[in-house]
């Protein structure tokens, strides 16, 4: 894939009529007056007619996943062979990339409620679990919040886990604090992951999955963290304190569900889309920052001049401008191998992540710097887009973090 | 009862990029990508909501253009029109009013039996505001200007039509020609699925000989309207700033009583 064919153009440009419509006008309001930004993504999701197409297609597959359970189909033609159309792959990222121009928080809500919540429990849950609770989150009716990092375990997310699951009967007793999870004040179902305890050292015990609904008794869902930037992502703790449920809520319905390398691999696999997304965020991050730059460098007169005539503001467009078309390519390629059915590797995903997250960062900083005093003032978007970028350096792990994997991968002997 | 709809859309340059206008002909120049003219989005959603309120038929788009650019009326397709007739000819190159008018009835006759033509009020490029009457004389039928609202009672069309007062109630007899006021309705952004749908919906492509018409009554060579001169508009005078300490109002009635609107 070399550009944007002319139905994804047409996409592009009627999901930017939207955004700049229907969401730039509440800019202020999810930035400073804590607006949630649920409501706007349903109505754009239902504008496009997206909801009604999660539907059918989440119809399809369970139809499909209760035929192969009853032995009328053949698990082996499954998703994982199947190509598909490049646009069908590319109208999912296009409005990732349109809504990091105005507000890179709203794919952060999205994208945790309908990428990471619903596949945590699509990838591993029952076909019952699947329909008690994916669609509601595939089409935002529902809220969903996944819920793995605790204050004392971040980049090791399992090794010093201390959130537990108790068996009681047939019933598990939840205990744990999460924190800095997305959605979490707003949350109506969450994924909660922890270590099942049977007395064991905390170092042996299993991962097990548990979904939970919001108002449960003993789950606290405290009001949102102020936090640096993507303030239209709320973001809070979740305090779990006693609280008890049945094996329907345990994912899987199994505790081995999560065990041995099926557990990591998934986690990778999560981890792997989580980070090829960032790459389109990046992308609608820089080339909103790109389009403003080159605006105020025609427009803004210093010395008797447009600043745009000064070499030390010609390099900082010139540098936005080789991050975009980076980004943009690798944007590509990921929508290609997508629609191939070609998998980015765990390490080619780290790299691109960490790419991206980088570019965004230095040239969003770079854009406030172009824009001088006016660029530190918040009327000028490119204040909100330096503090929104930063986030992509922290979190679906940190730069430190995807370095160490990149290293690892290069160092290690065949 | 089905209602078949016809509306004619004009595809225009972008304003926010309009490009230039050419001293020789002193009409805009077309050569740029043209996307659908914002004031036909309205009698395009008005149509789609006239035939959705009938629970049946289709809206057939109509359109002309020197080349055979389709970007504007795939916009109006992926909006959820079914079909459209373009014609697409050199000689239409320079055609008045009257000249597009002609042409515009015929490809409307093509489209098959109409229960309604919808146009805008005029174009955005062009703003003569002539095309719709020319159009529904040509065609014979009753014409309605400025409808802000636009009801389908049997065989009667009742059309709320704007005025400067306020709106008169009309009505006549399907089928009839209604050129609908821009920002009336809110045109639906074209859904994902609407946009794939709309690369294999039919544009018949049809060329002025194709609809009958000589080339000697359309473009130049047909226009009986000239342009004779293009200037640049006159740079509006700065307003009057007042400093209010206290008796503003005054100075503002004293202005308005000069004017002679109070």
């Amino acid at each position: 894939m070399i550009k944007w064919s002319e139905e994804q153009e047409m996409v592009r440009k009627t999901v930017r009529d939207f955004v700049d419509t229907e969401i730039r006008p509440h800019r202020e309001e999810l930035e400073f007056g804590d607006l949630p930004p649920y409501d706007l993504l349903r109505k754009m999701f239902s504008t496009f007619g997206l909801t009604d197409s999660a539907k059918a297609s989440f119809a399809k597959r369970i139809a499909r996943e209760k035929a192969i359970e009853a032995g009328e189909a053949n698990s082996d033609e499954g998703e994982g062979t199947r190509t598909r159309d490049e646009n069908t792959v590319a109208f999912s990222v296009i409005p990732i990339i349109e809504l990091c121009r105005v507000c890179p928080g709203m794919v952060t809500a999205m994208g945790v409620s309908m990428g990471l919540t619903a596949s945590a429990i699509q990838a591993k849950g029952t076909i019952a679990q699947k329909e008690r609770w994916v669609l509601d989150l595939l089409t935002l009716d529902k809220v969903g919040a996944w819920a793995i990092t605790e204050p004392d375990s971040g980049s090791d997310a399992f090794g010093s886990m201390k959130a537990t699951a108790r068996r009681d009967g047939d019933e598990y007793v939840l205990n744990g604090s999460k924190t800095f999870i997305t959605n979490g004040p707003y949350a109506d179902t969450i994924v909660f992951i922890c270590k099942l305890d049977e007395g064991n050292p905390a170092a042996d015990r299993k991962v097990v999955q548990f979904v939970l609904d919001s108002g449960m008794e003993g789950l606290e869902q405290p009001k949102a963290f102020r936090k640096m930037g993507i303030h239209s992502s709320p973001t809070g703790m979740l305090f779990l304190n006693d609280v008890r449920v049945g094996r329907d809520r345990l994912l899987g319905e199994s505790e081995e569900a999560f065990s041995g390398s099926g557990g990591r691999e998934a986690s990778k696999a999560s981890f792997s889309i989580e980070r090829t997304g960032v790459a389109a965020m990046a992308l609608g991050i820089v080339d909103r920052c790109l389009e403003l730059c080159i605006d105020y460098s025609r427009e803004r007169e210093q010395f008797g001049q447009p600043i745009g005539q000064f070499q030390l503001i010609q390099l900082k467009l010139a540098n936005m401008a080789v991050a975009k078309m980076n980004l943009q390519n690798l944007v590509f390629s990921h929508i290609e191998m997508a629609a191939k059915n070609v998998p980015v590797s765990f390490t080619d995903a780290s790299a691109a992540k960490l790419y991206a997250a980088q570019s965004a960062a230095a040239v969003a900083n770079e854009a406030v710097q172009l824009f001088g005093g006016n660029g530190y003032m918040s009327e000028y978007e490119v204040e909100q887009l330096a503090r929104d970028a930063k986030v992509l350096q922290i979190y679906a792990g940190t730069d430190e973090i995807q370095i160490s994997q990149i290293a690892r991968n290069l160092l290690a002997e065949d | 009862m089905a209602m078949n709809i016809v509306v004619c859309v004009k595809q225009i340059p972008d304003p926010a990029d309009p490009g230039e206008l050419d001293p020789n002909t002193k009409t805009l120049k077309r050569d740029v990508k043209l996307i659908l003219d914002e004031a036909d989005s309205y009698g395009v959603e008005m149509a789609l909501q006239l035939v959705d309120a009938a629970g049946g038929g289709e809206v057939t788009l109509v359109s002309m253009a020197p080349d055979d650019e389709v970007g504007g009326i795939r916009t109006a397709l992926a909006m959820g029109a079914a079909k459209a007739v373009l014609v697409s000819d050199e000689a239409l190159v320079g055609s008045d009013a009257l000249g597009t008018a002609k042409v515009l009835a015929k490809a409307i006759e093509r489209a098959g039996d109409a229960d309604l033509v919808i146009t805008a009020t005029e174009s955005s490029d062009g703003y003569t505001g002539t095309v719709p009457e020319q159009v529904a004389e040509l065609l014979g039928l009753p014409s309605i200007t400025f409808a802000k609202s636009i009801e389908v009672d049997g065989n009667t069309i009742k059309v709320k039509r704007q005025t400067e007062a306020g709106y008169d109630d009309v009505e006549a007899p399907t089928p009839a020609v209604i050129s609908v006021t821009a920002g009336v309705v809110e045109p639906r952004y074209p859904s994902f699925k609407g946009i794939m749908a709309a690369k294999s919906k039919p544009v018949d492509e049809v060329t002025v000989a194709d609809l009958g018409l000589d080339a000697d009554a359309v473009g130049w060579a047909g226009a009986r309207q000239e342009i004779v001169e293009i200037a640049t508009a006159e740079t509006r005078e700065a307003g009057t700033i007042i400093e209010d300490e206290g008796e503003g109002y005054a100075q503002i009635v004293d202005f308005l009583a000069d004017l002679k609107v109070i």
